[in-house]
């Protein structure tokens, strides 16, 4: 007897269950407020600039908003050109306690009294290439109707660490390859 | 004999329960928009063009010589001068080795920047050991006016008119590229 009142009140219980109601207002309180709180905080990007992981920004206090271009990103162990990794740097063992970055070129990847880093040329070089050829084939023509040139815009993002030698290196290559302004990128200090 | 049934539960409220779910639909949809365009990286830029030397008829035609200011740093201190001794060279100990002072660069170039209010470049020479972090706040310190500083006016050549500097030196140039310091 008292095992068929138990089936009895699980079917019961089972239906009360089936008539219950989300509770939506308190979702449509969350979604509002995350809602505004986007609303608030939203800024839009003018480019496709991206970072990598464990990069430290320095914090700039200028005003202007990088526009779209060929971004090269150093950080103590590599320097990428456009999200592929063009130069690996040597690191040594107590490059790993160490505060400051210690990091030095492989010999065989610079050129030019040290000057110029062959890897990151050759990927500046297809690049600008590849550019050249969409402008070609691009509708969008100057005043006389030839292809609009080639900007020459380098977007450079170091990590605060990196030495200004290692920086003039990939500047001198980049104007080896045609890239004739330079953008130092950091993060924009909060106002 | 029946009496009028009462009205008064017909005119009652009625529940009128509102569809919450095409709204919540559109809240999400909001959102996930939001989320994928948003920047979450903000970043600012310091644009400098690589060095072109002016032909030597170029520079013969000039009548004034220029200011040609120089911010050079070096081990320990940084030193602002003007390659045609324009102005007296200034030197700006660092705050600790290798960090730049650059509140009294600031100061040191915005005392220059009253001397010549219609001068807008620079050259910077970092020595090849002064990290990214020093290099991006000098040229802070070099290119942008803070509110705090006195107003500096100068008499707009093309216009004629009295204007008021919003920039100190903004256009920058490294003059050791080539160099191996």
């Amino acid at each position: 007897m008292a095992f068929r009142r138990s089936i009895k009140n699980r079917r019961r219980r089972r239906r009360i269950g089936s008539e219950f109601e989300l509770p939506l207002t308190s979702m449509m309180d969350v979604l509002v407020i995350i809602l505004v709180f986007l609303l608030k905080t939203y800024s839009t990007s003018q480019n496709n600039l991206s970072t990598v992981k464990g990069i430290q920004l320095p914090i700039s206090s200028s005003v202007d908003t990088p526009t779209d271009s060929h971004q090269v990103i150093v950080t103590p162990e590599a320097i990428t050109f456009e999200d592929e990794r063009v130069v690996e740097f040597e690191q040594s063992t107590e490059a790993l306690s160490a505060s400051d970055a210690k990091y030095r070129f492989k010999e065989a990847d610079l050129q030019d009294g040290g000057r110029k880093i062959v890897p990151l040329y050759d990927a500046l070089i297809r690049a600008r290439d590849q550019s050249e050829m969409l402008r070609v084939k691009s509708k969008a023509r100057d005043a006389q109707g030839n292809p609009l040139p080639f900007d020459g815009i380098m977007a450079i993002q170091a990590d605060k660490r990196i030495s200004y030698d290692t920086v003039r290196k990939i500047m001198y290559t980049g104007a080896s390859a045609g890239y004739r302004v330079f953008r130092l990128l950091a993060m924009k200090r909060d106002t | 004999m029946f009496k009028r049934p009462s009205s008064r539960r017909k005119s009652g409220h009625r529940e009128v329960q509102l569809n919450l779910v095409p709204i919540l639909d559109t809240l999400v949809t909001l959102i996930s928009f939001l989320l994928f365009s948003m920047a979450f990286l903000n970043l600012a830029s310091i644009e400098s063009a690589f060095p072109v030397a002016s032909s030597e008829a170029q520079a013969n035609q000039l009548k004034t010589k220029p200011l040609q200011l120089t911010l050079k740093v070096e081990e320990t201190q940084t030193k602002i001068w003007s390659y045609f001794e324009l102005i007296k060279p200034t030197f700006v100990p660092h705050l600790e080795p290798g960090k730049p002072d650059s509140v009294r660069i600031h100061q040191a170039l915005v005392t220059i920047k009253k001397q010549f209010p219609t001068e807008k470049s620079i050259v910077f020479e970092p020595n090849s050991g002064t990290n990214y972090d020093s290099i991006i706040s000098v040229m802070d310190a070099a290119r942008n006016l803070e509110p705090s500083d006195e107003s500096i006016y100068f008499k707009d050549p093309a216009t004629g008119r009295e204007e008021v500097a919003k920039r100190l030196f903004p256009d920058i140039v490294f003059g050791n590229l080539m160099g191996d310091r």
